[in-house]
């Protein structure tokens, strides 16, 4: 972000500095480079070589579920994250949070320094103020007046620590918060999307943002992999638009008070007039096309036993209890649906909820408020009242990694580690023990929730990784020295996940609530009820609940659906948009009650008439530069009560006041008739390939027919499968993060100047109401006759011998020819030097095997050149030949679904050709004659021929 | 009316034009010279260190291997400066007490590191690995000169892009058996026209000149 091309300079200002520039730039040339000092270490740590990386596992936890990681380190700084191949929640795959998350480290907004109040102080005041016997004069002998908030966590560690807290404090709360963290209950719901042939998701956004979505977009790819051998359906029935949504064959959008109703009306068809039936089941609203919902029911029939249905955890209890007797009904119950322990602490205890809290804030029994990263005052529903409810506790304690709005009303505030900073453990969603372990030394003065907590038990001083050793050690999950080198080493204890619990019978569904009705624009009476619109909350692909808005890399990322960066809107469908009479960037205004809203609008293809749907997470009032400069609106401020997925009866107006430029990447659905990325329906597809085609003949062309690629062993190229690909993003991060991509911010954003070397296009196709989305990953395609190579007029860009096009930044001088010949518009220039305001430390998230980009320079995807060379270079060292197949590009070894594949033209057994020889494998604009490397697999989908309407 | 400007102002005009058009094409192509010539790149210039740390008597008299020092040039990209502990295991027992050896006790002391001034400068867009040039038979002595008779070390090539090209084009010139990378003064055995391209096939030697082979 930078802010030099906005100055006030006056013309005759101007052409003196240009003249000025003009004569002393001669100069420039006159010096010689700077002398460099070399820092060698003094004793050289056994396990490091200077140059060459070292990875170490560990994991992240949100939301209390861990994901296992395997992070690369550099010189002892770690500089990328990798998913941990073995790890259940992770499977060698990562999500655009955990690829970002890095840069949390090294935030420059990051607390730094502990204090009291406004005053500065240290961690031996905060521990001799804390220390039971001081506290307990101040809370209770019993603790009755200590409160702690935590984030449901899965930690053995914490839980043990807790435990001894108690002993201390017998009569002490603790209550487990997360915005969005899934219901609180005993077991959790589990599925295993392989086996199953029909896969239901009803508001459930299986492969983007519920627990183990990694898992089962890797399960829901492998059996999608080749149409010609069969694949799943997947039917979803949604309000908003969601990854899952996007990737489905079959999708259903209904207003979310409609769900209930569909469920129930789908458990009657099928015969669930058992015990666990609904008393009644509403009629449908007008608007549930029950054609549709008879077609899936009989798909679903037909694969009792081999389909699985799903309902979001955010959905009412109703709901998720409907899904589950469905899934009893169909007998998929044991096979592809079941429940196991929930592995977060005191989970199914009521008395944990945040309401609870704020009831004891409001009856002043509070004493000292204990707050362990949750920042209470931002992300819980406004009216709870939390942010004036917190400085009724005489002393607030709070554990944060920002000055945030929880921080501003701290009494004690103690800068948060970093997760990369700290030794911990939790378990993954399946119940996997995981581990977190430190690559670095805290950069701050800041301390973990593990030592928080062993402070306020009396061990201030206490070594976090012997208290997790000797946890472990007690709880006898690592009993020999063996078994505890092996977690490290690993990350996580295999097999230690949770089986499944036998399903207590169950009780009675309760009523469920007819849905409201339709505002759709045909109805008459939409002109005179205004407040007849619904309103969905969404977490955000970005930001989560709030927590990660200070990421540059996330803020800029442009949501999976929206392709709106730095921000948040009100999603509505085109047609509420046109009843509304807004268009994208306008503002609305929410009204429910005495809760209000102000929002400008953004129009997505594919949503349910009459709602509009918010994500949390923006609208931020703390002291985070990112986190402010991300202009959205804060939808805690009208979000009614925790858990709560959507709310009825709010009434949406205009409200110019609201109206902004939203910041879009992409604000185009169509493809304008062309077929850039293509779609087919899976009958149409095997009708198509059975048939004996000839292998496509090369095109005409007046070139000489020997291109000069090919003098080396490897012949680089890519194959993205659009079938496969659900448009999660994490790629782009990925890449991001690998490649040393500037954040530019939302101002440029607006000009079109994001510098992402790897973009994601998402194209609809059919009607408007809802469409087919296809999602393509867009990058440098490597052409073989690259247009960008003829124009440059300095010779930056060129053709290497292992077929990749080259860009040399040290001979760019700017013209921009080359991204102007370029037909897939891949190439970015850095019109500003972006990095020229990053301090020290933000620097060192910075990958030394990639050149950080001058200002006036083009860039563009290199094939993760750094990746191949140094692969070339470690095969040579060896004396071994180099495999193709062994060279992975940062996007594709993010990639949940392994669309991405790299590999070399070669090598005709790597699954990369494999792919490239189906009879769906195609290039972008093919007829131009470019040759790319990069070859996609046209997207199937596997419509249900009942309701073909393609 | 006397003329305005006497008869030699016609030459002087010419002449005028010919030093401008001297110094259209002489500046540029004197500045191109410039940053070509030891000058610009501080070549032959030696660098003075915290320590005077000869090489001469190091490499040269006592005849001790560059790897001892430089341990990780045959697995990594830098051949690495060595960490002080590499001084101690000698200079506990010899010239214990000298004063120019104070900086290596006072780190080993301290902890903190010897500030060392960098001798061969390469621009931050050039990524060059030690290991592979080692592990392909390019000997030290090929880019850092006869290190081993500099007292105080100085950068003996140019290290241009040129030069690094030369060899690029023709690596079979400059190989030979990797046993015998770190010797300085090397002579082939057999004549080095034979001898390349035997240790180019061997060593799968490639000319490698993509722009990406360096620059990424």
């Amino acid at each position: 972000m930078t802010n030099d091309g906005a100055n006030d300079l006056t013309r005759r200002g101007f052409l003196k500095f240009v003249g000025a520039s003009l004569a002393l730039a001669g100069l420039d040339g006159c010096t010689r480079m700077p002398a460099e000092k070399i820092l060698p270490y003094v004793i050289e740590p056994p396990e490091l070589t200077p140059g060459v990386p070292v990875h170490y596992a560990t994991s992240m936890v949100l939301d209390g579920y861990a994901t296992g990681l395997i992070v690369k380190a550099r010189e002892g700084r770690p500089i990328k994250i990798e998913g941990n191949p073995g790890h259940p929640a992770s499977l060698g795959a990562t999500d655009a949070i955990h690829q970002a998350s890095l840069l949390q480290l090294y935030d420059g907004d990051r607390a730094t320094s502990l204090r009291s109040g406004r005053q500065r102080s240290s961690w031996a005041q905060l521990s001799a103020a804390f220390t039971p016997s001081s506290l307990r004069s101040r809370v209770g002998a019993r603790g009755a007046g200590l409160y702690v908030v935590l984030e449901p966590t899965s930690s053995p560690l914490v839980i043990s620590l807790l435990n001894r807290l108690r002993t201390l404090y017998p009569d002490m709360r603790v209550y487990y918060y997360a915005p969005l963290a899934g219901p609180n209950e005993a077991t959790v719901a589990r599925y295993d999307l392989a086996p199953a042939d029909v896969i239901l998701c009803v508001d459930a956004d299986v492969l983007g943002t519920m627990p183990m979505h990694l898992h089962h977009a890797r399960a829901f790819a492998d059996r999608r992999r080749d149409p010609r051998h069969g694949m799943n359906r997947l039917y979803a029935i949604e309000p908003s638009l969601t990854v899952t949504g996007m990737s489905a064959d079959e999708r259903m959008r209904c207003r979310p008070s409609a769900v209930e109703p569909i469920l129930a009306h789908l458990l009657s068809t099928l015969g669930g007039d058992r015990a666990s039936g609904p008393a009644a089941a509403p009629p449908l609203p007008a608007d549930v096309p029950t054609a549709w919902l008879a077609a899936l029911a009989s798909d679903l029939r037909a694969h009792a036993g081999r389909s699985v249905v799903i309902a979001g955890p955010h959905q009412t209890p109703v709901a998720r209890a409907l899904a589950a007797s469905l899934n009893d009904v169909l007998g998929n119950a044991g096979h592809t649906a079941w429940h196991s322990a929930s592995p977060l602490a005191e989970a199914g205890a009521s008395g944990h909820s945040i309401a609870d809290l704020a009831d004891a804030l409001r009856s002043g029994g509070v004493r000292a408020l204990v707050c362990g990263g949750v920042n209470v005052a931002y992300a819980a529903p406004a009216s709870l009242g939390l942010s004036s409810l917190l400085t009724r506790s005489p002393e607030r304690l709070y554990l944060g990694m920002y000055e945030d709005e929880t921080a501003e009303r701290a009494t004690w505030f103690v800068p948060q580690s970093h997760y990369l900073e700290s030794w911990g453990d939790a378990r993954a969603y399946d119940g996997t023990l995981s581990i977190v372990q430190p690559l670095v030394q805290p950069l701050y003065d800041s301390k973990s929730l593990v030592e928080l907590l062993a402070m306020l038990g009396g061990q201030a001083a206490a070594d976090p990784r012997m208290l997790l050793r000797q946890s472990w050690q007690e709880a006898g999950l690592a009993p020999t020295d063996e078994a505890w080198t092996s977690a490290v080493r690993t990350g996580f204890v295999a097999g230690s996940g949770f089986a499944p619990v036998a399903t207590a019978p169950r009780s009675p569904i309760g009523p469920v609530t007819t849905a409201a009705t339709s505002a759709s624009p045909d109805s008459s009476t939409t002109a005179t009820a205004p407040d007849r619109f619904e309103v969905v909350f969404a977490p955000d692909y970005r930001v989560h609940d709030g927590r990660f808005a200070n990421i540059g890399w996330l803020q800029e990322l442009p949501d999976p659906i929206t392709k709106l960066t730095w921000g948040n809107a009100a999603l509505v469908s085109p047609a509420t948009a046109k009843l509304l009479g807004v268009s994208d960037g306008d503002g609305l205004a929410l009204r429910h009650d005495s809760a209000s809203l102000t929002i400008p609008a953004l129009i997505v293809p594919g949503l349910a008439d009459g709602t509009a749907t918010i994500h949390f997470g923006y609208g931020r009032r703390g002291h985070e530069h990112a986190a402010i400069a991300a202009a959205g609106a804060d939808a805690y401020t009208l979000w009614p009560a925790v858990g709560v997925p959507f709310m009825s009866n709010v009434s949406i107006e205009r409200d110019e006041s609201a109206s902004r430029a939203l910041a879009t990447t992409h604000d185009h659905w169509s493809m304008e008739g062309r077929d850039q990325a293509r779609i087919q329906t899976a009958a149409a597809y095997v009708a198509s390939s059975s048939t004996q085609r000839p292998p496509r003949a090369p095109l005409p062309t007046l070139f000489q027919p020997e291109h000069p690629n090919g003098t080396s062993p490897h012949q680089w190229a890519m194959t993205i499968d659009l079938g496969t690909c659900i448009g999660c993003s994490a790629c782009v991060v990925a890449c991001q993060a690998e490649n040393n991509i500037p954040v530019v911010g939302y101002e440029d954003v607006l000009k079109s100047r994001e510098m992402h070397w790897l973009r994601i296009d998402r194209y609809a196709t059919g009607p408007e109401e809802n469409p087919a989305v296809v999602t393509q990953p867009m990058l440098c395609q490597h052409c073989e006759m690259a247009p960008c190579e003829y124009v440059c007029p300095v010779g930056a860009t060129e053709h290497s011998s292992d077929g990749l096009n080259e860009m040399i930044y040290n001979r760019c001088v700017g013209t921009r020819f080359c991204s102007n010949n370029c037909p897939y518009k891949v190439r970015r220039f850095n019109w500003f030097d972006y990095n020229a305001e990053l301090t020290e430390v933000e620097r060192l998230v910075k990958n030394p095997d990639v050149t950080v980009r001058e200002r006036g320079v083009m860039e563009k995807c290199t094939f993760c050149v750094q990746r191949i060379r140094e692969a070339e270079i470690a095969a040579a060292d060896a004396g071994t030949a180099l495999h193709g197949g062994d060279v992975r590009t940062a996007c594709q070894q993010a990639c949940p679904t392994n669309a991405i594949v790299f590999g070399s033209l070669t090598e005709p057994e790597t699954t990369m050709m494999q792919r490239r020889a189906e009879p769906r494998a195609y290039t972008v604009l093919e007829e131009l004659g470019t040759r790319p490397r990069v070859t996609y697999l046209a997207r199937i989908r596997n419509a249900n021929p009942e309701l073909d309407h393609a | 009316m006397a003329a305005l400007f006497p008869r030699w102002s016609n030459t002087a005009a010419r002449a005028s034009l010919l030093a401008l058009a001297l110094l259209v094409v002489g500046v540029p192509l004197g500045l191109m010279a410039f940053v070509r010539s030891s000058n610009a790149s501080a070549r032959y210039e030696p660098v003075k260190q915290p320590i005077p740390f000869d090489h001469q008597i190091h490499a040269g008299r006592l005849g001790i291997n560059c790897v001892y020092c430089h341990a990780t040039v045959m697995r990594s990209p830098t051949a690495g400066i060595p960490p002080t502990q590499t001084c101690v295991p000698c200079h506990s027992t010899v010239w214990i007490n000298s004063s120019e050896l104070a900086p290596v006790r006072r780190s080993m002391q301290t902890g903190k590191p010897i500030t060392w001034n960098r001798v061969d400068r390469l621009p931050d867009f050039v990524y060059f690995d030690h290991s592979v040039h080692v592990n392909k038979g390019v000997g030290c002595e090929s880019c850092h000169g006869r290190v081993d008779k500099m007292s105080t070390v100085y950068q003996a090539k140019p290290l241009t892009m040129g030069w690094c090209l030369s060899c690029h084009r023709m690596p079979a010139g400059q190989l030979r058996p990797v046993e015998a990378v770190t010797i300085m003064g090397y002579t082939p055995a057999v004549a080095q026209a034979r001898l390349g391209p035997e240790l180019a096939a061997k060593y799968h030697v490639r000319s490698l000149t993509s722009c990406t082979t360096c620059h990424r």
